[in-house]
């Protein structure tokens, strides 16, 4: 169980809340980039910590987030005309540029200084691989760019999708480093997902369903070793890094591409869900790509034109009750991302944490809210500067690996839980 | 293909703030006999102070190893008082075993042992760094390993207040 007042401050990230200021130390992925496909393309409402933005991009392909009302009357920004060098105001003519500065209003005179009285709030917008990246603090402390490994690599490598969960972001966060539910709910996807599937490790996850867990501190989070037994001797490791507030990865599989995710609240009781694979050594794969685009792994099929998955809250997740009964589909939901969002959705859009009955499984759990508690206090208390800011917190990689049995998980697996250009993922 | 049900709270639709207030709301029992358990003078001083929180059912331990053979511990209650293993253990369902240097490698085991033996879930806290080798918390670490189901090698002593009250002992 989680005390009510820390659930509170956990779940909340509007501006002015402990959290909503935590996550407005970090930079964070605002949407991805195919939705501003081109200079001059339509823009996009976004909502991010419980602001209401519109995202555009101009005729010169500069990146602009703003406040999505006009400064004038209030009108949405999303019926703007995106037109040569900003935004304008499709109700009375105002015209506004990227950093959300009013640059004309057509009803002063024309050597009339009125505009540049008016500016909208607006925060940086940057693209660093399929995604835009925006920072929503404080500009005196606006961190380096993030250097995430997945949004490094060379555009053929990389896959990245993004999915509306109707949750708050943390328990779909908690989804995130919970390794003992993998056993359980993702069982069918480990034989059957052809981004999973073939690999040596998954005898290991398969033969041996009560891991034992380590759950130990790193410099921008945490790592949470589970281990099974392998051979003689050995453990079979899987490591799972969190980058606070909010990055995951999955320890990989076989020479698969490697992923992971991005939890992003919109407001306390929705949140995206960004996954992302990649591949350091090599361009993904025809087959690799149409997969992932087809929501197999950890990605999901969305309804056409929209983030919203076609197997929703709607419509029961598509429920089949005969492949929950085969097994097929341990809960008969389909696919890893759909069976999260469906069980974390069931729990309300911000599950009461005070009745829960936590085992000692969940100890990756208790130890991120802690670590998030403190931090968000701390910055609160004293300013202090959270984990995780920093870029090079973000130099991680998920790995497993097989490790004689004597051997401490972090000391022998160091090199392969951080990034190492030309080296490839740790995995078998 | 939506599914067509009556009331809001037969489908997947339920999931909003106003129905998450017919969850049933009753009393949860304390679930966890909890037994705590200092493997050295470091780890019995943090017991000592942790057991001054309001706890339900935990119980605070030090062990010690027997004179005897093997998986022999003794357990003393944390201000001194005798207690016996058997007794303490017969009551369990977790056991969290608190370590600051590798001194209670042999309780570790037998406590461990006693525990597997029972079905009883085990915790280890290492308090310090445990994740660099060379340090009397990594010696620690290495000594829980085999015995604790889930360990927290870089712990502190607000991990042991957090992990207790999480896990409602
Ligand atoms: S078994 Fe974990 S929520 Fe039900
Ligand atoms: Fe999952």
């Amino acid at each position: 169980m989680l005390r009510k007042d820390i659930n509170e401050l956990l779940t909340r990230t509007g501006p002015g809340t402990a959290m909503g200021e935590l996550f407005r130390q970090y930079w964070m992925p605002a949407c991805l980039a195919e939705e501003l496909p081109e200079d001059g393309c339509p823009p996009i409402r976004l909502k991010l910590l419980s602001e209401r933005l519109v995202a555009f991009r101009d005729s010169y392909g500069n990146y602009g987030l703003i406040d999505e009302f006009c400064a004038h009357r209030g009108a949405s920004l999303w019926f703007g005309r995106n037109e040569e060098g900003g935004l304008r105001c499709p109700y009375h003519g105002w015209k506004y540029d990227t950093t959300g500065q009013c640059v004309e209003v057509p009803s002063e005179a024309d050597n009339s200084s009125f505009a540049e009285n008016v500016k909208l709030t607006s925060y940086p917008l940057v693209k660093i691989g399929d995604v835009l990246w925006t920072y929503m603090g404080d500009p005196a402390s606006q961190p380096p760019l993030p250097e995430f490994e997945f949004a490094l690599t060379p555009a053929e490598h990389h896959y990245t999708s993004k999915r509306w969960q109707q949750s708050n972001w943390l328990q779909a966060f908690e989804g995130g480093i919970d390794s003992s539910h993998v056993t359980f709910l993702h069982s069918g996807g480990l034989k059957s997902d052809p981004l999973f599937k073939g690999a040596k490790g998954n005898q290991y996850n398969l033969n041996d369903t009560k891991p034992f867990f380590e759950v130990a501190d790193s410099e921008g989070g945490l790592f949470v070793g589970a281990r099974r037994n392998a051979e003689e001797g050995s453990y079979y490791w899987r490591i799972t890094p969190w980058v606070m507030p909010s990055f995951t990865m999955v320890p990989p599989r076989g020479d698969h591409p490697i992923h992971g995710h991005f939890w992003i609240p919109i407001d306390d009781e929705n949140c995206w869900a960004y996954s992302f694979d990649y591949h350091p050594m090599r361009p993904l794969t025809e087959a690799e790509r149409q997969a992932m685009i087809d929501g197999h792994g950890v990605h999901s099929k969305n309804i056409p034109g929209t983030y919203r998955p076609e197997a929703n809250m709607d419509n029961d997740y598509l429920m089949n009750r005969e492949k929950q009964r085969t097994g097929e589909w341990y809960s008969g939901v389909e696919g890893i991302a759909i069976q999260d969002s469906s069980l974390q959705e069931s729990m309300g859009p911000i599950v009461d944490r005070t009745k829960e009955r936590l085992v000692p499984a969940d100890s990756g759990i208790i130890k991120a809210r802690q670590k998030l508690y403190r931090a968000a206090t701390a910055l609160r208390d004293k300013g202090a500067t959270p984990p995780g800011v920093d870029p090079a917190h973000h130099h991680v990689r998920s790995a497993a690996v097989v490790l004689p049995q004597k051997e401490a998980f972090l000391d022998a697996a160091r090199d392969d839980v951080r990034v190492r250009p030309g080296f490839p993922i740790s995995s078998v | 293909m939506a599914v067509e049900t009556q009331t809001l709270s037969s489908c997947a639709r339920a999931a909003t703030a106003e129905e998450a207030r017919y969850r049933i709301d009753r009393p949860i029992a304390p679930s966890r006999a909890g037994r705590v358990v200092a493997l050295d003078p470091g780890a019995a001083d943090v017991l000592r102070r942790t057991a001054q929180h309001g706890w339900a059912n935990a119980r605070f331990y030090v062990c010690e190893a027997g004179a005897g053979e093997g998986e022999d511990v003794v357990l003393r209650d944390v201000d001194g008082g005798p207690a016996t293993l058997a007794d303490e253990l017969a009551s369990a369902s977790v056991v969290v075993m608190v370590a600051t240097d590798d001194t209670g490698a042999a309780c570790a085991h037998g406590l461990g042992k006693a525990c597997w033996e029972r079905g009883i879930q085990t915790a280890g806290l290492v308090l310090g760094d445990g994740t660099h080798a060379g340090t009397t918390a990594s010696a620690a670490v290495a000594a829980l390993r085999p015995h604790a189901r889930v360990l927290l090698p870089s712990a502190d002593e607000a991990d042991v207040v957090d992990l207790l009250s999480a896990l409602r002992v």
